[in-house]
């Protein structure tokens, strides 16, 4: 193994005093990267950056101050089984810790199905290197050989005799390691040992108790001593600018409460020292706003547009072959389909607390990208990024909704205003309004099938927003717009089929309306209109979906293996093939997220005439998701993807005029209630390989398409344009 | 006055408008009944009134003098012994929580539920839940802890 020396001499001091490694116990620690300000936190983790999450405590405990936020997914406990597989330590030997912005070094923002798939090699390293430090420690203090001292629940023993835990091995001393070559340091969590010690367990969430006695504290929970009491009126439309605001004639804020108006930052609110009169203070302010002129309007968002005169601004494909088209052997097959816009709709509303002093400043919020949140706010105080703290909490939900945190930023300028510490909590109505959508997605694919029912040709052309590029300040917007295409807007874009003929173009158009990450980011509305046509392709060639899709899944790869592989598991699993009574119908689909997860849904469809309903029965579900760490989080995440697919199936769709989101409630915004839940049946590929792989946006994709497929099957009626319903298939 | 989680609680005549919900988490300091929606949308404010499932967010304090209010801070003094209620031990067993924001909600609604039907079929559950959202789409396992807490109680 590389070497790993004791040093007291580092660069990153504050960080160690700030999680109180300096008082006690022993960490580990190297230089960490800087990331860019004013954009999300991007870059991937080094290995040595996990070097910064660790700390053995005197009692022989792990304090993991874990990389990545918890909205529900899991990510954390799933890093923590790895840190205590490489460590031989229970559960109750894990303490795990949301850090503070000053508590860690940056990291990487949590989207992307990333937690396990890319933070299990860095933090399995650095627990790795720890263990084999203490292990020189313990060989140290004993006078053995190192190589006589063997694991051990929480340290080592000796000749079956001697046991060293990792609190013996440790004192008050600081110690801050500094490995320089972890490469060759011993990873068990993905050795393919079995059985594991913590790896692949069911770890329930050590915050469930909690979570079921209310007592976990999210962003709207936090309450701070003097705490004010916030909230903004915000712009009637989007681009809407704020020129100047009052007091509404013949009416008065209260003693207590203080009109704010920052024309700068746009923003005017009202802070009250009481929270239940912050309402009525709001309606007796009347601002005035410069309304933008016309932005580009939605109806650019169509393929139709663009189709004509191909000018696409980018292409991923270009094996297309025109001279296919109308050639008299090959069956033409061309269809149009679209997705709507879609909002991310967390239970929690966004909220934070903010407390701007002259010594620094505090924000308290739930947050997917705290160290994008501190630049911002350090932007918007004109502070020194090193003045701001964030306090990550719990997310009541996040889909991608919650890479910025606008709340905090209106309760920081509140906050900085008056002095004292300032709570925002945004109603419903806000959350539909104010943040950032899901962008609707404008698709036309014309394919061709031979003679021998094989794809002669597919000529794929896309048009929607930048996802990934959506939340960019406007002058950095123009300069990427006209270079960089947006990868999250064509996720998932490219079929997974072997066609020799391929052409795929697509263009990211920035309207009005604000556009960003949300689950899966394209993956689902792309490969809704990818294996939507693989279906219409299937029956005009009069072959089985099932059959068909595997007949052009071929050529050697493990990922041809493994996305056919799912396919014939979920067949099995679904009893595909089956005949089905009237009005019922079974789709199929399938996807590789991110050129590494394989899911395969077949969904069944039952069409209710008497209620005039369109109803989900059950889902089927098999993925292959490499190494499982928690089955029970893994499998969490595959249902609520398959609850999403039925929603932006059959729901969910957010309409916009004049800059104005007109579904503001759940009324008018509707995602799928317990009602129209399906039954389900998940199975998880069991793979011996050695790597977790993207398990949280997976599945949603395929759920998708298989639903529309299912009631096409139902329904002998194609659902194009999402959501469909009823009404829409029949009329 | 109202009887809150069984202690009698002041609610004094300026507060008379303000809603049940916001009494509770901004008078009461109790942070575990959630605003989801504040229209009665998505029941993630749902407490106890007298025994039965109610919108938080849709009652004034006016409404509610005089009655008995139950949160899910108080759910668990509705066991007999000094530990959670049978539903929040089903919630755990099957480990239902994904964000777990709507859970709260979710579990006085099932409390309620059991309460007046001890042994629900998948359809009365079905029908008995529905009013409360889930985003992380954690339904099929809400299903089996109420279908758990009701055999088990």
């Amino acid at each position: 193994m590389g070497k790993i020396t004791g040093t007291t001499s580092f660069n990153r001091r504050k960080f160690l005093l700030n999680s109180g490694w300096l008082a006690t116990g022993l960490t580990v620690l190297t230089a960490c990267k800087s990331v860019i300000p004013v954009l999300p936190t991007t870059t991937n983790p080094e290995n040595e950056d996990g070097l910064a999450w660790l700390q053995v405590l005197v009692d022989g405990r792990v304090r993991f101050f874990c990389p990545r936020m918890e909205m529900g997914q899991g990510a954390p406990i799933g890093l923590s089984q790895i840190v205590a597989e490489e460590l031989n330590l229970d559960q109750a030997q894990i303490e795990c810790v949301t850090p503070a912005t000053n508590q860690s070094p940056p990291f990487k923002m949590t989207v992307g199905s990333e937690s396990i798939a890319v933070f299990s090699e860095p933090v399995s390293l650095a627990a790795a290197t720890l263990r084999e430090y203490l292990r020189e420690r313990a060989a140290a203090t004993s006078g053995l050989p190192v190589g006589q001292l063997k694991d051990a629940p929480g340290g080592f023993e000796a000749a079956g005799r001697h046991f060293f835990g990792y609190g013996d091995l440790i004192s008050e001393e600081a110690i801050v390691l500094h490995a320089d070559d972890y490469s060759s340091v011993e990873q068990y969590f993905n050795a393919g040992k079995n059985p594991y010690n913590a790896v692949g367990k069911r770890w329930p969430s050590p915050d469930i108790e909690n979570i079921v006695t209310g007592k976990v504290v999210y962003s709207r929970d936090v309450s701070l001593p003097g705490m004010l009491f916030g909230d903004v009126v915000r712009p009637p439309r989007f681009g809407a600018t704020l020129i100047d605001a009052k007091v509404k004639a013949e009416t008065a804020l209260s003693n207590g409460q203080v009109l704010v108006i920052d024309v700068v930052n746009n923003l005017v609110g009202v802070v009250s020292d009481n929270p239940f009169m912050l309402a009525d203070a709001l309606e007796k302010i009347e601002p005035v706003w410069a309304l933008p002129k016309d932005a580009p309007g939605l109806d650019k968002l169509d393929i139709a547009r663009y189709r004509g005169n191909g000018d696409f601004e980018h292409t991923l494909i270009d094996n297309g072959n025109e001279a296919l088209v109308g050639d008299a052997g090959v069956q033409s097959i061309t269809a149009n389909y679209t997705t709507s816009y879609m909002a991310h709709a967390a239970m929690e509303p966004g909220a934070a607390v903010a407390s701007v002093r002259k010594s620094g400043v505090e924000i308290w919020c739930g947050c997917q990208d705290p160290y994008f949140i501190r630049g911002r706010v350090a932007a918007l105080l004109q502070r020194d990024e090193g003045d701001v703290i964030i306090h990550p909490l719990r997310m009541g939900g996040g889909f991608g909704g919650r890479v910025l945190s606008q709340p905090a930023e209106e309760a920081a300028l509140l906050s900085a205003h008056v002095g004292r510490p300032v709570r925002v909590q945004w109603n419903r109505e806000a959350e539909f309004q104010h943040n950032y959508f899901q962008p609707k997605f404008s698709h036309a694919i014309d394919s061709g099938l031979d003679e021998t029912g094989k794809i002669a040709y597919w000529h794929h052309d896309f048009v929607s927003s930048p996802i990934i590029f959506g939340l960019v300040p406007k002058g950095l917007a123009s300069i990427l717009d006209t270079f960089v295409a947006d990868k999250g807007t064509a996720r998932g874009a490219k079929p997974p089929y072997a066609i020799e003929h391929q052409r795929l173009r697509y263009s990211d158009i920035r309207t009005d309306t604000p556009t960003g990450a949300w689950r899966g980011l394209g993956a689902a509305p792309n490969t809704f209109a990818i294996e939507s046509i693989m279906d219409e392709l299937a029956f005009a060639a009069g072959k089985d979906p099932l059959a068909f899709r595997l007949a052009h899944l071929v050529g050697d790869g493990q990922h041809i293996a493994q996305l056919s592989g799912v396919l014939r598991q979920v067949g099995d699993l679904s009893g595909w093939g089956r005949s089905v009574a009237k009005d019922r119908g079974l789709g199929i689909a399938c996807a590789t997220y991110k050129d590494q997860t394989h899911v395969a849904v077949v969904a069944d469809v039952a069409i209710d005439h008497s209620e005039r309903q369109v109803n989900v029965v059950k889902l089927w579900c098999a993925q292959n998701s490499g190494l499982v760490i928690n089955p029970d989080q893994v499998e969490n995440q595959v249902l609520g993807n398959l609850v999403w697919g039925c929603g932006m199936a059959l729901k969910e769709k957010l309409t916009v005029s004049d800059g104005i989101v007109n579904e503001r409630n759940f009324d008018t915004y509707e995602i799928l209630r317990h009602e129209e839940a399906p039954e389900v049946d998940i199975k998880l590929v069991d793979t011996m390989q050695a790597k977790p792989l993207a398990v949280g946006e997976a599945a949603f994709a395929p759920t998708v398409a298989a639903i529309a497929n299912a009631a096409f099957a139902a329904s002998g009626k194609r659902p194009r344009s999402l959501p469909f319903n009823y009404d829409s298939l029949y009329t | 006055m109202i009887n809150l989680n069984g202690k009698a609680t002041r609610v004094e005549k300026v507060l008379y408008d303000v809603s049940l919900l916001d009494f509770i988490r901004d008078q009461a300091m109790l942070k575990g009944t959630k605003f989801g929606c504040g229209q009665g949308f998505c029941g993630a404010c749902t407490v106890h009134l007298d025994g039965i499932a109610q919108r938080a967010c849709q009652l004034k304090m006016s409404e509610v003098r005089g009655h008995k209010v139950t949160t899910i801070e108080g759910l668990s003094a509705l066991t007999d012994d000094e530990g959670l209620h049978p539903v929040q031990r089903a919630w755990i067993a099957e480990a239902v929580p994904q964000c777990g924001y709507c859970q709260p909600g979710q579990i006085m609604t099932a409390a309620a539920l059991l309460a007046a039907n001890p042994t629900p079929g998948d359809e009365e559950i079905r029908a008995g839940m529905s009013g409360n959202l889930c985003r992380c789409g954690t339904y099929s396992r809400i299903h089996r802890a109420v279908a758990r807490a009701a055999q088990e109680r």
